[in-house]
């Protein structure tokens, strides 16, 4: 396998494949393709899914290089965003949820946090700090459902609560680690 | 679209909750419509979805890079490029276009030798003139851009390119946010393009400028739509 390019490099070939090149086009498939794969693999887990997957996310990569904008996102960030938007699109279409979720409420949780003020993580690594602030099945909820593409139902039937209560849920640790994460 | 988006009814933190989900990839697929629809509306909704994507993105270390079927690469470049383009992939530039292009050979060279000695190109002494050579892999001649800040111009040598029917050739500067912005079409007959103040201030040392072939007229979109032929920076 190749080499790991740098964000910098990453950021220019996308940008010479905006503007049409090949070559750029070319080589950012040889240096990102291994990794995109491995998210088409964990979210889709069939191999020919995964192979149609990489195709159509390589596509939609060569025409949206345009709407790149360098400095706003990370490129490497950018192009696994593109993987797991076409993955979870997939699953959604091929497993659609068939109970009808309803508005749950989106309530913070009132609880106070007495370690969170005192947090100050570094930059970077600071979602994994804002996480050990949920409870620790809330906070495996997020990472599950980022990184395997579970639905609302998927993620209900391996907590054991029902669906809207995952919701519920959910929605409270997102906010919770948003606050954390702007703190 | 409202201007004051935290007055309105749902309130921010729903639209927190809801960006998050969106991003964590769990809503159903009709309300993942409903959610891209309202990030192309709402502006402020749309920050949200890049602010958690850009902060959940260090959850992509957990995706382990795998090892891609070699066809599948071919299979890319035939959906994008066509025959041509799997059987030589990473070709740059519509060979097709080349033949087709008429270059006055003795105009060029002429153009060519007139423009190293410096005569022909409209400069003002004290304004610096910024050159950047424009090649391309497959290009079988390449283009020298002269950048006159004093004027805002930009000289393209040789000029004598004839436009094969049905194309044009578009002048883009990729400045240092890698955005193409169009300097213009490529003149037929005459190398010079007159830019205005805002392109010029956004030129300088190390800029890239690239030539696009484009349907007649230039790009319909405003960005490159057809193949990078030459590309250089300024020096």
């Amino acid at each position: 396998m190749s080499t790991i390019a740098s964000d910098d490099e990453l950021g220019q070939m996308i940008s010479r494949i905006a503007m049409g090149d090949r070559a750029a086009f070319s080589s950012l498939y040889q240096k990102t393709s291994p990794k995109l794969f491995g998210v088409c693999l964990r979210i889709l887990r069939q191999q020919a899914q995964a192979e149609d997957a990489l195709q159509e996310i390589y596509v939609k990569i060569w025409r949206r290089a345009a709407s790149f904008a360098a400095g706003k996102a990370a490129p490497m960030a950018w192009l696994v965003t593109i993987a797991r938007n076409h993955c979870i699109d997939v699953i959604r279409a091929r497993r659609p949820d068939p109970v009808d979720i309803d508005d749950a409420p989106a309530v913070a949780d009132e609880r106070p946090d007495p370690e969170a003020a005192a947090v100050s993580a570094g930059e970077g690594r600071r979602i994994d700090m804002c996480l050990e602030e949920l409870d620790a099945d809330r906070a495996s909820a997020v990472v599950s459902a980022y990184v395997e593409g579970y639905s609302y139902q998927e993620l209900a039937e391996e907590h054991g609560v029902p669906l809207n209560t995952m919701r519920t849920w959910l929605r409270r640790s997102l906010i919770k680690l948003k606050e954390c994460l702007q703190r | 679209m409202s201007s004051d988006t935290t007055a309105m009814e749902p309130g921010p933190e729903r639209d927190i909750a809801l960006a998050g989900e969106y991003v964590l990839g769990v809503l159903p697929a009709a309300e993942r419509r409903a959610a891209e629809r309202r990030m192309e509306e709402d502006a402020s909704f749309a920050a949200m979805v890049e602010s958690w994507q850009s902060e959940l993105a260090v959850l992509d270390d957990h995706f382990a890079p795998e090892n891609v079927p070699p066809a599948i690469a071919a299979r890319i470049e035939r959906r994008l490029f066509g025959d041509q383009g799997a059987r030589s992939p990473g070709l740059w530039g519509s060979l097709a276009f080349w033949r087709g292009l008429t270059l006055a050979s003795i105009l060029v060279a002429a153009g060519l030798a007139v423009a190293m000695s410096g005569i022909l190109v409209p400069t003002d002494d004290r304004a610096p003139v910024l050159i950047a050579d424009l090649a391309g892999e497959n290009a079988p001649i390449g283009l020298i851009a002269h950048f006159n800040s004093g004027n805002n111009t930009i000289h393209i040598v040789p000029a004598a390119l004839q436009d094969d029917g049905g194309h044009s050739l578009e002048l883009w500067a990729v400045p240092g946010d890698g955005v193409p912005r169009s300097l213009g079409l490529v003149p037929h007959d005459g190398g010079l393009i007159a830019i205005d103040r805002s392109q010029a201030e956004e030129l300088g040392e190390g800029v890239t400028l690239a030539v696009s072939l484009e349907p007649s007229g230039g790009s319909p979109t405003g960005a490159p739509t057809g193949p990078v032929l030459l590309a250089g920076a300024l020096q």
